[in-house]
């Protein structure tokens, strides 16, 4: 069973096999679409060189609704938001990806040994950003509403999309017990 | 003379008003998350952040940081990265 624990000056995060797989799945579908039309996708966004080499005027707002909501629109006017998201969506982008993928390095060990582990000494801030990114990215896909708890709680269970609400169900469950370890 | 003076000043505060980063209220985002970065981005008394976090749920939306333009845009990158649905406008209050 999943759980953060206070370990020294850090936290520790222990995993099921089971639970690190379906996170890191989540990481990299999501790493997977932050990259989509973003051409210097195959760069280190984090290098100089890359940031360089981002024309601003190749950046426009983003049609799925799930970078929609990670890379949001800042004002309410269109044409400030474009000129703003032109300068600074290369940044706020790099910065997910490089939670995710840090994230992702950290569970790849706990996959790759093939039997439940921990996370040990991991980034709070880090996690819970990554965390985070994740039920917005489902809630998206999912319609989350203030009255979806009820109608998922009364959906059959042979239905597919009860199981993607059971993960982020889990997830929202994991931020809660990492932010209570972090806070009390 | 007096209807004039008054229309000036308001123009003169209407070009002052500093600008206001609101953060959105959104079915997903957890209250302790939420109250969480407030305090870290703002630095903000755990009192206030839980007032401000009650604001935005309850009233849709809080005006959590105000100051020039360049400012704002800065609180709003930082609040975009942690997941918060944020916007910057002109202050409309006079």
């Amino acid at each position: 069973m999943s759980n953060f624990e206070k370990m020294g000056d850090g936290y520790s995060l222990s995993l099921t096999q089971d639970e690190a797989h379906i996170l890191i799945n989540l990481v990299e579908q999501l790493l997977e679409l932050l990259g989509e039309g973003d051409f210097f996708h195959h760069y280190d966004t984090s290098d100089p060189l890359a940031q360089l080499m981002a024309m601003p005027s190749e950046i426009v707002t983003p049609e799925d609704p799930v970078l929609m909501r990670l890379l949001p629109n800042a004002y309410a006017d269109p044409e400030a938001s474009s000129d703003f998201r032109r300068y600074t969506e290369p940044a706020l982008r790099g910065s997910k990806q490089r939670i995710l993928r840090t994230v992702r390095e950290e569970l790849s060990e706990i996959v790759d040994s093939k039997v439940d582990g921990v996370v040990e000494e991991l980034d709070a801030d880090i996690w819970l950003v990554a965390i985070n990114d994740l039920r917005i990215a489902l809630s998206v896909r999912l319609e989350i509403s203030s009255e979806s708890f009820e109608k998922f709680e009364l959906m059959p269970d042979e239905d597919p999309q009860k199981s993607v609400y059971a993960v982020y169900f889990w997830l929202g469950w994991l931020q809660e017990n990492l932010l209570t370890a972090l806070t009390s | 003379m007096s209807t004039i003076t008054e229309s000036q000043v308001s123009i003169e505060q209407l070009l002052d008003r500093p600008w206001v980063t609101i953060v959105w209220d959104d079915p997903v985002n957890l209250m302790t998350y939420v109250t969480y970065v407030l305090i870290k981005l703002f630095s903000f008394p755990a009192p206030r952040a839980h007032e401000l976090m009650m604001q935005i749920h309850t009233e849709g939306r809080a005006v959590v940081s105000t100051g020039t333009r360049e400012e704002m845009e800065r609180d709003v990158q930082r609040l975009h990265e942690h997941g918060l649905w944020a916007t910057l406008q002109r202050d409309d209050k006079i």
